[in-house]
């Protein structure tokens, strides 16, 4: 085989995006090592791709399947609990926590939805809004399991019972998800369910026409929604290590729903350039802004007009800038190239 | 779900409507209507403007629960069912399947995609299949990839097959959604206004489709239609409605004939006064 027809092999991989992203980003911990980037380059970033995994949640229920939730911060902050509880003070093994706290908001989601997607997709956002705020009360009241309002500390995870990770390992195995879950839904969506979802979006009754049906597809684009969202906040518990129960608020939820907007809709790369924009650019950029950075909630504002730009001027979300980027580049390519030539 | 007993149909009928009737509001939008298809026939429902021929479609697909009657199938199985008895995402698996007035495609797949949503009730593995991408699933999705392409070949857009729905021109948009009915291997297909939208070379192109696939794909086909040249052309039997109300029935000529439908279509000599 020639380098050539290997090459072009590797770029036609579909996985490639994502596999590429995941080695990128496994270096920032070496970076640090060797004091090119700041130690807190490794926690911020790391909260970029847990908050990259609920947003690709969210975007396969609100992108692909057009079903509104605005309960993403409750049924996440109820993952990070349950798993701090199960973890530290049931003393359970941590795989089985991961499945017993992604099983219970599963399990919730499926009852909210039942109840509420009968009739129309859009009593869901309803619903869910109601359902992460008593979550939120509940966190703050339960004291004997959350800990109240002095917040719940949690452990980083312990793999198999004896293999404990430490803060870059833990950063490894949040790659590994990310990377792992974007292969998942690449392939979900380009399958015969992804379709599926795809025509309840575009067309209730072409979908209906063709067999499909809608409760049974709402149900599972907010179940699969809810158990990528779990997973962000069991990933969450075990990496910032401490959860306080104001952070589950409808702000957050909004925030994710920003996420998708401004990296792209129906799109799994510009989910993860959408995390970034919203959680990592505040504190990378804006802070550093002098004057303007000591504003509070300045960072709010920001995504904001962002959010305005984006629809107005990228309404495909921002992953299209680099789509752009190299059509622009290889027109200018053929340009010099007609010009020697 | 275990059904009541079916009637079952006379042998060489296919689809048989007994007494139908849906009100909204006040407004009864099909009264008592009946008919019969046959098999392998083109059947074609016609009236002026409101006079309920979509709405008798959206009882016989179940997208409305009728107020009164029996529509009674010969399904794929062989099986007379009784669609009422049905819910409307099961019709297409007995061997009804649609189309619609207004085109109802998903824009942003390419149209061998919205062709494929035509084969979903063919899938069958599930979601933990379909992530993983597994052997079973990768065969399948080949397979059902294939039988798409032939349909597109035979409707004469295979060559546009990865082009993106939106932004097509109808009469392409058409050709989609006709292809996507023959994905299931039907039974009977309805066609709602088939030819609205289209100019006259592509109506007549669409004459001879649907005689093709009457006999390529060995259904029956019922259609609603404006263009008379259309149904008078391509139809064996014509059923005239108006007011939700059976009118007359009989072969193109028949009906051409029939006074009570040149009443309905054109008025009387005493309302022109």
């Amino acid at each position: 085989m020639t380098m050539k027809t290997l090459l072009a092999k590797i770029k036609a991989y579909p996985y490639l995006p994502y596999i590429s992203l995941g080695l990128v980003l496994s270096l920032i911990p070496t970076l640090v090592y060797f004091d090119v980037l700041r130690s807190s380059y490794v926690t911020l970033i790391g909260a970029v791709m847990i908050y990259t995994i609920v947003a690709l949640g969210l975007n396969l229920l609100l992108g692909w399947s057009g079903l509104i939730s605005l309960g993403t911060a409750g049924f996440m902050g109820l993952a990070a609990y349950a798993s701090a509880y199960f973890t530290v003070n049931l003393k359970l093994p941590f795989e089985l926590s991961v499945i017993l706290s992604i099983a219970i908001p599963v399990a919730i989601s499926v009852l909210v939805g039942l109840i509420s997607l009968r009739i129309e997709g859009l009593y869901l956002a309803i619903a869910t809004l109601a359902v992460s705020e008593i979550f939120r009360k509940t966190f703050a009241e339960f004291d004997f399991i959350t800990n109240g309002f002095s917040g719940k500390s949690a452990k980083y995870p312990t793999l198999l019972g004896f293999f404990k990770l430490d803060n870059t390992m833990t950063y490894l195995l949040l790659v590994i998800v990310m990377v792992l879950i974007m292969i998942l839904i690449h392939n979900l969506i380009n399958s015969h369910v992804g379709r599926a979802l795809n025509a309840m979006r575009g067309s209730e009754a072409a979908a209906q026409a063709m067999g499909i049906d809608l409760l049974k597809y709402r149900l599972v684009a907010f179940a699969l929604a809810i158990a990528l969202t779990s997973v962000a906040g069991i990933l969450y518990v075990h990496f910032i290590k401490y959860v306080e129960p104001s952070k589950w608020n409808l702000g957050l939820s909004l925030n994710i729903l920003a996420v998708i907007i401004i990296g792209g809709v129906r799109n799994i790369m510009g989910t993860f350039v959408g995390a970034f924009v919203v959680f990592a650019v505040p504190d990378l950029v804006l802070k550093q802004i002098p004057y303007f950075g000591k504003i509070a909630n300045f960072a709010y504002i920001v995504n904001g007009l962002t959010i305005i730009l984006v629809i107005l001027f990228y309404p495909s979300g921002l992953i299209r800038v680099f789509t752009d980027a190299r059509i622009a580049f290889n027109k200018f390519i053929a340009k010099t190239r007609g010009k020697t030539a | 779900m275990s059904h009541a007993h079916v009637k079952p149909l006379e042998p060489g009928i296919i689809l048989s409507i007994e007494e139908l009737s849906i009100a909204f509001g006040g407004i009864k939008a099909v009264d008592n209507l009946s008919f019969q298809i046959k098999e392998k026939e083109i059947f074609g429902l016609i009236g002026p403007n409101g006079a309920g021929k979509t709405t008798a479609f959206n009882c016989i697909t179940q997208f409305y629960a009728p107020n009164h009657g029996s529509i009674r199938f010969l399904s794929k199985k062989d099986e007379t069912v009784e669609l009422t008895q049905h819910k409307v995402h099961e019709i297409i698996g007995l061997g009804l399947v649609r189309t619609f007035q207004n085109v109802e495609l998903i824009r942003e797949l390419s149209i061998l995609d919205n062709v494929l949503i035509g084969a979903h009730i063919d899938y069958k593995t599930g979601l933990f299949n379909a992530m993983l991408k597994t052997k079973k699933n990768r065969k399948e999705e080949e397979a059902l990839k294939n039988q798409a392409m032939d349909v597109l070949k035979f409707v004469g857009i295979a060559d546009k097959a990865l082009w993106p729905v939106g932004g097509q021109p109808y009469g392409i948009l058409k050709k989609v959604e006709l292809a996507r009915t023959l994905m299931c291997s039907p039974r009977l297909i309805i066609l709602d206004e088939p030819a609205a939208g289209l100019n006259d070379i592509e109506t007549l192109g669409l004459a001879d489709t649907i005689r093709t696939i009457r006999d390529e794909y060995n259904c029956a086909i019922l259609l609603v239609e404006h263009d008379m040249r259309l149904v008078m052309d391509v139809c064996d039997t014509i059923c005239a409605i108006n007011f939700g109300k059976f009118l007359a029935k009989g072969s193109p000529k028949q009906i051409k004939e029939n006074k009570d439908v040149q009443v309905a279509y054109l008025g009387t000599k005493e309302d022109l006064v």
